[in-house]
């Protein structure tokens, strides 16, 4: 490991990651009716790198990530307020949902495959974007399974319902249907929770090679797995944002003493 | 203490012979419309049956124009029933789930599901025939749709809300616009529950008899003019039962075999069809 110990706690030193901000969270609330789940939150988030989000169940990371595709706004009790600034645009703002969620692409906590084929599956939004020809659909799904590392296992078998695939093949496909439209960001929201630790692997690895060509922002349960795949990582605690740092850092030599607890499973 | 065991055993025994005996009591009227039906219908099949119209009193005939009204207007009933059923249905479930008004909506459509069916069959005599001047075919198909669009309201929106909201959110973080997400995610989803709801109430609306009374009332004679009194089995069955003729009285039983035999097949269809296709 290379050595941390220069850096002196509470001061922020020369960060190696130090990249364009992509999607810039500024005083952001969130409500569910009544109750606020997040609290004046302000991140960050870098272009073409991981960021993951970390803390105890209900302390608003998944409700961080549901703000950012805006796909609260499915249900009229939930309420945003603050800014979220992406490519210098307020999407917080009147802005057009489809096209947001287009550009910002979002994988769940459990596989949603849609009850068709595999094909149908990956080609389907995309199909709606963009006019292809028969080939270049076929490229293009192609293209996609590839890059979530699933061609090989389907290959033969396009035309197959995707519920006979496992829960791992599954989420990957999953993936290929998000990014088969090339969106900037991918948002993960526990992509892994729901499979065994192979599949885990696999995503995991899978995260690393989508590195540097799209924005992630992963929402874990699990700490190794923040260390693991993430560049920055910020720790929320009771909807607030405790630490936001690079990954090492927070791991290593936390500033807080919320966020050393929690690292080293004090509790969460 | 052995007292109390024993009480306890009575009462479960009480109990359980009682719950049978109700349970029989049903099963054997069932069975008893069943078998008759079957019994004196069967003895009145022949070829005539679907070569020959409704025959004048005492003279040999068959039940092919009855047949050909009444497929005719339940083919009518589904065309118009279906499509604003499944709309009425996709706004309640979707689009406009979190309203006061698909509250209201749902609320009233609860009301129109157990309206008489009479009723309804007066509604569009008043709206249809009063103004045509004549009974038609046309009115009755709309007659039987009025009471196919309650029942395609109530499936769909059922159905519909099944779909777990995590297929919703998936389909709608692609970017999708709402009615792409209801077309294609949502109804495949929820295909075997509309396809139910459809097929269950044409087996409501196939025995019907009151509303067409007032709309297609009946015709003797082969007609294939929607603008027209038409044929229909139930109708038919209605008023060959209630006339003295023996011949009349063997083919009102064939028509009703006929009818129960659809609509217990319809049944048996949408259990398999629910088996083969149910959501994951």
């Amino acid at each position: 490991m290379i050595n941390l110990a220069p850096q002196v706690a509470g001061e922020p030193a020369a960060a190696p990651v130090t990249r364009e901000t992509k999607i810039d969270i500024r005083n952001l609330d969130f409500f569910y009716g009544k109750n606020q789940a997040l609290h004046a939150v302000n991140l960050p988030v870098p272009v073409n790198a991981v960021t993951a989000i970390i803390g105890p169940s209900g302390c608003g990371k998944s409700t961080l990530l549901r703000t950012i595709n805006r796909i609260y706004n499915l249900y009229p009790e939930q309420r945003a307020e603050g800014e979220i600034v992406i490519d210098g645009e307020n999407v917080l703002g009147k802005i057009d949902l489809a096209d947001l969620r287009r550009r910002v692409g979002m994988v769940f906590q459990k596989p949603t495959p849609f009850a068709s084929s595999i094909r149908a599956n990956v080609a389907f939004a995309l199909a709606y974007y963009e006019k292809l020809s028969k080939r270049e659909m076929d490229e293009r799904v192609e293209d996609a399974l590839r890059q979530a590392a699933l061609w090989d296992e389907v290959k033969d078998k396009l035309d197959q319902s995707a519920l006979s695939l496992s829960g791992g093949q599954q989420q990957r496909l999953c993936i290929a249907r998000t990014i088969a439209v090339r969106p900037e960001v991918v948002l993960f929201d526990e992509p892994t929770s729901a499979l065994d630790p192979i599949s885990t692997a696999r995503i995991e690895e899978l995260l690393d090679e989508l590195r540097g060509r799209f924005t992630i922002v992963i929402v874990t349960h699990n700490m190794q797995q923040a260390a693991r795949v993430s560049e920055k990582t910020a720790f929320f605690h009771l909807g607030e944002l405790v630490e936001y740092d690079d990954t090492l850092r927070i791991f290593t030599n936390p500033k807080h003493q919320k966020t050393q607890d929690y690292i080293t499973g004090r509790y969460g | 203490m052995n007292w109390v065991l024993f009480r306890r055993k009575l009462a479960d025994r009480v109990a359980f012979i009682g719950a049978a005996l109700a349970t029989l009591f049903g099963l054997v009227f069932l069975f008893w419309i069943l078998w008759t039906t079957f019994a004196q219908g069967v003895s009145a099949l022949n070829l005539r049956l679907v070569t020959e119209m409704t025959p004048p009193p005492g003279a040999d005939g068959g039940l092919l124009n009855a047949f050909y009204g009444s497929a005719v207007m339940v083919l009518l009933a589904i065309a118009i029933g279906t499509p604003v059923g499944l709309c009425a249905g996709t706004y309640l479930a979707e689009h406009g789930r979190h309203t006061r008004l698909a509250a209201a909506v749902r609320f009233v459509n609860d009301i129109l599901l157990s309206a008489p069916s009479i009723v309804l069959g007066l509604f569009v005599y008043e709206l249809v025939v009063v103004p045509m001047k004549h009974f038609s075919g046309l009115a009755g198909g709309l007659a039987l749709a009025l009471i196919l669009i309650p029942v395609v309201v109530r499936t769909s929106d059922e159905a519909l809300r099944l779909v777990p909201d995590r297929m919703r959110e998936a389909a709608y973080a692609l970017g999708l616009p709402g009615w792409k997400v209801s077309l294609q995610v949502l109804f495949s989803a929820a295909m075997s529950g509309i396809v139910t709801g459809v097929l269950l109430g044409v087996a409501r609306i196939a025995g019907e008899t009151a509303p067409l009374l007032f709309t297609a009332l009946n015709n003797q004679f082969w007609s294939a003019n929607l603008n027209a009194p038409l044929a229909n089995l139930p109708v038919v069955i209605f008023q060959y039962a209630m006339s003295p003729y023996d011949t009349w009285h063997a083919l009102a039983w064939a028509g009703a075999l006929a009818l129960t035999v659809f609509v217990l097949a319809l049944n048996l269809a949408v259990r398999l069809f629910a088996r083969r296709r149910s959501f994951k």
